[in-house]
């Protein structure tokens, strides 16, 4: 082990050092992100230990384990350079072709190559992947090919040279003014401007104070900043060192939720190394300044995503909310000046200290710099982790990176911002994806879940979804959130179930008006999105819920009705048999018939037809 | 501290202590605005929404709670806006589907402007609980017991013991009873034991020495006396009707007013 960095010099010796050491003749990397690891990349990285351990002589061939490339439906991912081709779907059984013919002669196995489901196109690099190409990478940069468990990777990379920077070169003040002039708006939800809240809790009166990193994300599917503490933890790490010598912090934490079972590992082995070669604790590369950081789990309550029921769970108390009538950078943490920034936004900051204030404030649109990380999920070709300019169009996003809705579906709506976002529709598509226009629309960008919905889809059963889930997830302190949720959950599921009445849009437009004005938090205050922009764009669709007892989607169970396709139809008397209505009937290898009034909806027949010849209508 | 700040309350001017609440201030000037879970004796904690009022802040106007919010110069506030009312009654509402048949609730909702329940009851709380959090703040901050606290989450949220099992730490003071805006919280008395319902504490009584009346448990007495010295120990195993009893016959003993019971602390009062 090399010894201490104490000075910068020492940093750059040992970048000098890690860089000369050089990468082997073949390098193969293999994903290690949650994604990968649930499909099998730990067998498969230990079969590539075996095969080329077994190998005798040829080149070095390097084994990397590397951070969550993003994309996470073709898991698990292998690259192997050169030629830096890019491998999905790899299992036990492929490892030694790859070694054999791709590591030690470069050639090429076609049927482990991605292939474009719009284009039918094979592709090679990673680059030309229409996944990757139209996206632009800067959180997200060393994802994919950097160890998550080597800080020599890190610095290698230039790692760490932005806190050199700060620490040798910028006051504090200069730092502040650099993320200032940055346009760096947080990326946990809110968007506030990021300098101007580190300026706050740098004034506040108070010793000492706390910085917090909030890696306690929840959001049903998204795992940006789970990717991102998983996959290169140590910009998370030099982000926050950087930012608690602008606001004079010692003590800092990093609350992530247990859930994170690898993140949690994998940071706490980072600050380990920062620890052993001197970049975290006293007296920081002989600046002077000093810093720990902590690791602290949540219990994995959505609410605890919320500053201050955060800083509650961390002062060991429920993770309930207070009202921030007293800013959390003036009173938070232990009733002392706390600054908190999502892990996002730290893993921001030693790339805008790096390449600079002006740089990063010309991507972007006017009001909303730089990139935002967004996991795009549902009815799309391509999920996985999606790293774009700020303004990129969602027509872009869903269908040029996404590659649109699959099936021949028509798309429907994106769902932005989480369970708390709105539900934003096609006719809205080549809106620009920004803080700003993301309110407009009535979503948000919330901390970057994207969620692609096609026809099939009902958005009043949307609407039902999200508030199941938050009323779940709400805490329970305050009335409106507690009971106008529940009253409001009860109106969506009596539409739902074809029991609507009139009046009651109107009856949910008055409980969101009651959570908006007068909910505690955040939660509370934002979960009026799902009804509100569902009933904003799709209101028909609950007029066909209420007055037609029809769900357009065919969906909502009992709203619609079952058919045979008379064309179709084998004959074959499965679907009979399953109902427990006996309302179908037919001879053997004829077309079979349901009896509408007798049938009960329950859609056994449905689900048995091994012809898919039933059809919703 | 005693610092004052001038603050426009109503369109009204006014001067007010830093450190002060706007519902302190706002009902100090003769505003009326409804609470269910601010009791002066424990410190504010803003769940129940019914004292919102609605603020001007560098020109733009939200609203917030009263109870906790601090007063600060230059500060507008109204309080009997349309979106004030307006808020007011939808969480009034939400209250009275929970709890509809509670006459403390009903009078409120009444006063407000809301006649019957209108929505209908989702949740439910034992024994018409409406969750304001006034008996666990006083058993904590005021008894310093911490026999029981919020349980579970969402409309699952309930005030129990801890591990809904009947606690040592509760002092069968009454502090709980005292305090809930909705008579949720009763002492049961049983023989010799008192129970605090709907939280199942079960504690041996205290009785008066005088007359025998019971007067909530042992604990409390202990606690208080190990609190107290000098003669006022020997006020804690009487009733308050014994207490009064004794102390007028000392005056008309001593044939002049004497204080039988030291004044209170400057700051206290009775209620």
């Amino acid at each position: 082990m090399s010894s201490p960095i104490a000075t910068i010099g020492d940093l750059e010796r040992w970048q000098d050092r890690v860089r000369q050491a050089g990468p082997a003749a073949v390098q193969v990397a293999i994903c290690m992100g949650t994604g990968c690891m649930a499909k099998g990349a730990a067998s498969v990285l230990e079969a590539f230990r075996r095969e080329i351990a077994a190998l005798s002589d040829g080149p070095r061939i390097e084994i990397k384990q590397t951070g969550c490339h993003g994309f996470c439906s073709q898991g698990a991912i292998v690259v192997v350079s050169p030629p830096e081709v890019f491998y999905r779907d790899v299992r036990v059984e492929d490892v030694p072709e790859i070694v054999r013919e791709t590591a030690l002669q470069g050639q090429v196995i076609e049927r482990l190559l991605y292939v474009d489901p719009v284009t039918n196109k094979a592709h090679c690099s990673p680059h030309s992947i229409p996944f990757y190409a139209r996206q632009r990478r800067l959180v997200l940069e060393r994802n994919g090919i950097t160890d998550p468990n080597s800080i020599e990777d890190y610095v290698a990379a230039g790692g760490y040279s932005s806190l050199a920077k700060v620490l040798s070169e910028m006051t504090p003040e200069e730092v502040i003014a650099e993320v200032e002039k940055s346009g760096l708006r947080g990326r946990g939800g809110g968007g506030f401007p990021t300098g101007r809240k580190w300026r706050s809790c740098r004034e506040a009166p108070g010793e000492p104070k706390y910085l917090i990193c909030n890696g306690d994300e929840g959001d049903p599917g998204a795992f940006m900043d789970r990717s991102v503490m998983e996959g290169n933890p140590h910009a998370v790490i030099e982000g926050m060192i950087i930012g608690a010598y602008a606001i004079g912090a010692q003590q800092a934490f990093i609350y992530v939720r247990n859930e994170y079972p690898l993140a949690v590992q994998r940071l706490e082995n980072a600050l380990a190394q920062a620890r052993e070669h001197g970049l975290l604790g006293s007296n920081i590369l002989n600046s002077g300044f000093s810093l720990d950081i902590q690791i602290d789990r949540g219990g994995g309550a959505f609410v605890c995503g919320e500053s201050t029921a955060l800083m509650a769970s961390l002062e060991g108390k429920p993770g309930e909310p207070r009202a921030k009538y007293v800013h959390t950078v003036e009173v938070g943490l232990h009733g002392k000046p706390t600054l908190l920034n999502n892990v996002e936004t730290w893993a921001n900051v030693p790339i805008i200290i790096a390449r600079g204030a002006d740089w990063f404030a010309s991507i972007g649109t006017e009001k909303s710099k730089g990139t935002k990380v967004f996991s795009l999920v549902g009815k799309v070709q391509n999920t996985g982790l999606v790293e774009v300019p700020m303004g990129m169009t969602l027509r872009e996003i869903v269908v040029e990176i996404g590659g649109g809705v699959p099936d021949g579906k028509r798309l429907k709506a994106v769902q932005t911002g989480g369970p708390s976002g709105g539900c934003i529709p096609t006719e809205h598509m080549d809106a620009e994806v920004d803080f700003d226009q993301l309110w407009e629309l009535g979503s948000i960008m919330g901390s970057g879940g994207l969620i692609v919905m096609d026809e099939d889809t009902c958005m009043v059963n949307v609407a039902r979804y999200f508030t199941e889930f938050l009323l779940k997830e709400s805490c329970g302190k305050c009335v409106p959130c507690r009971e106008g949720l529940a009253q409001v959950l009860e109106v969506l599921t009596r539409i739902c179930a074809g029991k609507g009445r009139e009046g009651d849009i109107e009856l949910l437009l008055e409980l969101c008006d009651c959570l908006d004005d007068a909910a505690l938090c955040g939660l509370g205050n934002t979960a009026s999105n799902p009804v509100r922009s569902t009933i904003r764009y799709f209101r028909d669709e609950y007029d066909a819920h209420i007055r037609d007892r029809r769900c357009p989607a065919r969906e909502c169970r009992g709203l619609f009705d079952y058919q045979i396709i008379a064309e179709q139809c084998r004959g074959c008397g499965v679907c009979a048999k399953e109902c427990p209505a006996e309302a179908i009937s037919g001879e053997r290898k004829k077309p079979h018939v349901i009896d509408q009034d007798k049938c009960i909806r329950c859609g056994l027949c449905f689900a048995a037809c091994p012809f898919d010849s039933i059809a919703k209508v | 501290m005693g610092e004052t700040v001038t603050l426009t309350i109503d369109g009204r001017e006014t001067q007010a202590k830093v450190g002060e609440t706007l519902l302190q201030v706002a009902r100090r000037m003769g505003a009326a605005i409804p609470t269910l879970c601010y009791h002066p004796a424990v410190s504010p904690y803003g769940a129940c929404r019914l004292c919102l009022v609605e603020v001007k802040v560098r020109g733009r106007t939200r609203l917030v709670t009263s109870c906790c919010y601090p007063i600060r110069e230059g500060l507008e506030a109204f309080t009997q806006s349309d979106r004030v009312l307006k808020a007011r009654r939808g969480v009034m509402r939400l209250l009275l589907a929970r709890a509809p048949e509670s006459p403390e609730l009903r009078k409120l909702a009444e006063s407000m402007g809301i006649t019957d329940p209108q929505l209908p009851s989702v949740t439910k709380g034992k024994r018409d609980c409406i969750l304001c959090g006034l008996c666990v703040s006083v058993c904590n901050e005021v008894m310093g017991a911490a026999a029981i606290s919020f349980s579970y989450r969402g409309v699952e949220r309930v005030v129990t013991a801890p591990f809904e099992q009947s606690s040592p730490a509760c002092l069968a003071c009454g502090a709980c009873a005292a305090v809930c805006p909705v008579g949720s919280v009763v002492l049961e008395y049983d023989g010799e034991t008192v129970t605090v319902e709907p939280f199942g504490n079960r504690r041996p009584a205290l009785r008066c020495r005088e007359c025998g009346a019971l007067i909530g448990g042992k604990g409390m007495g202990e606690r208080v006396a190990q609190q107290l010295s000098g003669r006022l120990t020997q006020a804690v195993d009487l009733c308050a009707e014994c207490k009064r009893k004794i102390s007028a016959q000392a005056i008309c003993q001593a044939g002049t007013a004497v204080v039988a019971w030291p004044a209170l602390p400057e700051g206290v009062t009775e209620r």
